[in-house]
């Protein structure tokens, strides 16, 4: 069976894009994340308390970074999203995710200037049964402050 | 200063169970984390368009289950913890009207670059057993008394 991964596709890897929000994260942001994930830990919400934690003040619950389309400003595709994505060479109808692993470097603040830089480390195929040959694109996503300061990084596998 | 609900690094035990977390994912909750993410992806509210691409129902954005897992791993820990790593491979799709429970204990315990780490290894499961992630874990920071 041939490759589905042309020479065109593996020159992605390495490829990188950035995004960077124009404004602060934001304490509604934090607030509705919170609400939206059933999670009502005062450190999301409730100043006084985050203030005599270690944290010294409000943080945004651990993966909202890693979450949000928030800082992308991209029309909506005709699926409606607005978030990140590459546009491979790969024909193929089918995305799933892989799974996530991510390492938090410090607690996100309602007063953070988020960047984010997106880069491909990988592309490999795999053979399935089922499925035919799948191809798995794994991506970094690293994101800093308004300091420059590393907030998180993101690796994700994504499968096509 | 510990903040009184803290769990402490000192007094953990390897075995020791985290908090269960047993959720049903509704529509309205897939709405809610939709915009809550500013993920306008039809794939979350919209089930003529899922019909079309041969899928059952709304479904649940794969990330949410990592929002869930840090809301159970920062509720064990209290308010000095913090979640330093979170990883999981996803296996199954979680559809509008399913229930998730979350589990999970402590495998074991460590200092990495001075930091006191409590490893977590996590399951998510469906109300008939089906796995819904694969090689969960996660490195929670904990207070020290």
């Amino acid at each position: 069976m041939s490759s589905r991964i042309t020479d065109e596709l593996k020159a992605w890897i390495g490829r990188e894009v950035t995004y960077a929000a124009p404004e602060e994260l934001g304490r509604a942001a934090i607030r509705y994340f919170a609400l939206a994930s059933g999670d009502d830990n005062p450190l999301y919400h409730d100043e006084a308390i985050a203030r005599q934690s270690r944290h010294g003040g409000i943080i945004a619950p651990p993966t909202l970074l890693c979450e949000t389309n928030q800082f992308y400003a991209r029309p909506p595709d005709g699926s409606g999203y607005i978030g990140h994505h590459w546009e491979l060479p790969l024909q193929s109808d089918r995305f799933i995710r892989g799974g996530n692993e991510y390492e938090f470097h410090q607690p996100v603040r309602p007063d953070d200037r988020i960047t984010v830089t997106w880069r491909i480390v990988d592309i490999y195929e795999r053979d399935t049964r089922q499925g035919g040959p799948l191809v798995f694109v794994v991506s970094e996503a690293r994101y800093t402050n308004q300091r420059g300061e590393l907030l998180a990084v993101n690796r994700e596998t994504n499968i096509h | 200063m510990v903040t009184p609900s803290s769990r402490c690094f000192e007094d953990v035990a390897v075995g020791e169970p985290l908090p269960t977390l047993d959720i049903e994912i509704t529509m309205t909750s897939l709405v809610m984390y939709a915009g809550a993410t500013w993920d306008f992806h039809r794939y979350h509210y919209d089930a003529a368009f899922v019909s079309e691409h041969g899928l059952r129902s709304p479904f649940m954005d794969g990330q949410m289950v990592g929002a869930l897992l840090a809301r159970q791993l920062m509720q064990w820990g209290g308010p000095d913890a913090f979640v330093r790593r979170l990883g999981y491979r996803l296996r199954a799709m979680v559809y509008a009207g399913e229930r998730i429970l979350l589990s999970g204990e402590v495998a074991g315990t460590t200092i990495e670059s001075g930091r006191p780490l409590a490893l977590c290894t996590l399951n998510v499961v469906k109300a008939d057993g089906t796995d819904v992630v694969r090689e969960a874990a996660a490195a929670v920071e904990l207070a020290r008394r």
